[in-house]
């Protein structure tokens, strides 16, 4: 099955890409909204801020065309700033809604913690949660770059602490997003990316 | 861990005594004002020192103490409890313990006719430590017992926790006694007292299986830290492990290392070395481009991009970065940060107008900080020239201009194996709060966990020790752990 990234001008592409190529996945990099809306299989990446990541998904047209391809049955990776797409609302800088496709809002860090995060953090599996992304690394370690973060989402798979406990994985469905970055994350992130790629 | 506030009173305030002198006094004003300002909140224990009655030998705040207690704290009060008598006055005006000090080093028949009549869970055993040796008398002169043999009496009379101050460190904001604490063979709750003056403090005690909490005063007094972020710090100190970075310096291509950035040498192709880092289970890898000229520097693009090819860890690329558009071009080149160093110290706005175009995640200021006199100097030009800037504020300053991270190296130390400078990191991190990476001087598996315990550092960069093979970073992940010090 080949696995269809979006090749959004707010994300590092190129890093994600290679990621996906190492654990064998068979790449279309596009941003065609048809060939999006067709896709069986989609990752979303994104890095800065949600609100212009957000903005080029709706002027091109490809927030409808991942509606389409989600309504078709496809899956669907979200990654860092495209995880927290993934969710109703953010409120970064204002209140801007998401894709909706999982259900909770994002909000910034509270706390003591410098902000963003950037670094290591150990992810925590749901007790009787879906496993299918974290087959094999349970109770990994992999690498953040957030300053925003869902916390307690009702479609939560998988949480981390920064000085609190927010949202690292969610999963409804055929929808999966992570916070972190599985291609900065060494073997635990390939073995991430690796479970979503042969996942069917 | 529990972070307990610590207060010292005379004549009903809340003051201060220069190296224990009765007649230096700061005052802070009265104890009800300075808990409200400290925000200490219900429920807190708090520890009271009445330094009246350990001059005079008999209490002296009990109305104080009456006060706080209604307050709902959990006030544990100690100076010159002497006997059965003091301790039962203490307990009446609504201490919740007491913490009694001389007469348990050198008074085993009172501690026990104490513990006996007010229950050991009451009393907190106060042993004052300088160079291992038990100190009484308000630290005045040897116990007659060693350390072993109080704790073990303490133990043995079913009294829970020690507080253990080491002397030589109290007040002196250079940091508690790790390795005292780490010594302790006891299965006493320790408090740990004396030194703690930042954050890093606070965790690294954390970590250290006996300690069960500490007293922190000045540095709250002095509000070098907040009561609510040392207790958010240590509610999860294994949560986020502290990274190793290996370093590549390279040149022309090129691997290379020299002793006090001079008198290079090869050490091989860095795609090779990358690679076998990550395998080895390195945290992140720093490339520093040291080549000196513009002609070089397509070259270091080209290292760059060949490495982060077959790179699955964050890549930190620094060296001859002088532009905006020079920070792009190794963004582009696959780098994930990029770090800034002698154009950022002629230019610190250069490190705002990255912060805004690329994100304050991908800025990373390296300072390198060279000794002068009693202070540290950021260094230019690769180490060889002063800016006549003082790294410490120049971090602080880099901090509040945007970057996300820096990388503190020690020329003095660089490439002498004699371990890193623990002065410098404890200056800069107990007044930045994002992270640094100790940079300059590993040569020995303590000197990890010493900058990340003692200094403060959130990451270790070691280059020629990895290179050489003297030691692997799985060698090192594996000490820290053995140490309590959370890896990957």
């Amino acid at each position: 099955m080949i696995t269809t990234l979006i090749d959004s001008p707010v994300a590092n592409v190129a890093n994600i890409a290679r990621a996906l190529r190492t654990v064998g996945a068979e790449l279309q990099v596009t941003r065609d909204p048809d060939a999006i809306a067709n896709a069986e299989k989609l990752v979303l990446p994104g890095v800065g801020s949600f609100i212009a990541a957000m903005c080029w998904l709706e002027e091109n047209r490809i927030d409808s065309a991942i509606h389409a391809a989600v309504a078709n049955g496809a899956s669907l990776l979200g990654v860092c700033v495209g995880h927290q797409l993934l969710f109703d609302v953010s409120h970064e800088m204002g209140t801007t809604a998401g894709l909706g496709l999982v259900r909770g809002e994002v909000h910034k860090f509270e706390g003591s913690l410098p902000v963003p995060q950037i670094g290591w953090n150990r992810v925590q599996c749901a007790e009787g949660g879906d496993r299918t992304l974290f087959e094999g690394v349970e109770n990994g370690v992999f690498y953040f770059v957030n300053s925003y973060a869902a916390s307690n989402a009702p479609d939560e798979i998988a949480r981390a602490d920064y000085g609190g406990p927010f949202t690292a994985a969610v999963q409804r469905d055929r929808i999966f997003g992570v916070q972190f970055h599985p291609e900065k994350s060494s073997a635990a992130g390939l073995r991430v990316l690796r479970n979503f790629v042969s996942w069917t | 861990m529990d972070v307990i506030p610590s207060l010292d009173l005379l004549g009903g305030q809340v003051v201060r005594l220069l190296h224990g002198d009765f007649a230096k006094v700061t005052a802070y004003g009265d104890p009800e004002s300075v808990l409200d300002s400290l925000d200490v909140p219900r429920g807190s224990r708090l520890h009271l020192v009445d330094l009246e009655a350990s001059r005079s030998g008999r209490p002296i705040e009990l109305d104080v103490v009456r006060r706080l207690a209604k307050r709902d704290l959990r006030v544990q009060v100690g100076g010159g409890i002497r006997s059965l008598a003091d301790a039962r006055a203490w307990i009446e005006a609504g201490a919740a313990k007491i913490v009694i000090g001389t007469v348990a080093a050198d008074s085993p028949a009172i501690l026990r006719e104490i513990v006996d009549a007010l229950g050991p869970d009451r009393v907190i055993a106060a042993i004052d430590v300088r160079d291992g040796i038990v100190r009484v008398n308000g630290w005045e002169s040897d116990a007659r017992a060693t350390l072993a043999e109080v704790l073990a009496r303490v133990e043995a009379l079913g009294i829970g926790e020690a507080l253990i101050t080491d002397i030589n460190k109290d007040g002196a904001m250079r940091g508690p006694s790790f390795a005292l604490y780490r010594s302790l063979q006891t299965k006493l709750r320790i408090i740990a007292s004396g030194g703690v003056s930042t954050l890093g403090d606070v965790v690294s005690l954390s970590r250290i299986r006996s300690v069960g909490a500490c007293v922190i005063g000045r540095a709250l007094l002095d509000r070098r830290m907040q009561l609510a972020e040392a207790r958010a710090r240590v509610a999860t100190p294994n949560a986020i492990p502290e990274r190793i970075i290996p370093c590549l310096d390279v040149r022309d291509g090129r691997v290379v290392k020299g002793v006090n950035f001079v008198d290079i040498r090869d050490a091989g192709d860095p795609v090779e070395c990358a690679a076998r880092y990550e395998a080895e289970g390195a945290d992140e890898l720093v490339i520093l481009d040291i080549s000196a000229t513009d002609a070089n520097r397509t070259t270091a693009l080209e290292t760059v991009h060949r490495v982060s090819e077959s790179l699955f860890i964050p890549l930190t690329v620094g060296g001859g970065v002088r532009t905006i558009e020079d920070f792009r071009a190794l963004l582009r080149a696959g780098a994930d940060r990029v770090a800034i160093n002698t154009a950022a110290l002629r230019n610190p706005q250069l490190i705002a107008d990255c912060a805004r175009e690329f994100g304050v995640q991908a800025v990373v200021l390296s300072c390198d900080a060279k000794r002068v006199n009693d202070h540290f100097e950021a260094m230019v030009r690769s180490g060889k020239e002063s800016s006549g800037v003082d790294a410490v504020a120049w971090c602080r300053q880099a901090e509040e201009l945007g970057t996300g991270e820096i990388l503190l190296t020690s020329v003095d130390r660089d490439g002498t194996n004699a371990g890193y400078d623990i002065e410098l990191l404890r200056a800069v991190t107990s007044v930045v709060r994002i992270s640094v990476i100790a940079s300059g001087g590993a040569g020995a598996l303590e000197h990890f966990r010493d900058a990340i315990e003692s200094g403060g550092a959130r990451a270790v960069l070691a280059a020629s020790l990895f290179h050489d093979r003297r030691l692997s970073i799985g060698d090192v992940k594996r000490y820290l752990t053995g140490e309590g010090i959370p890896v990957r």
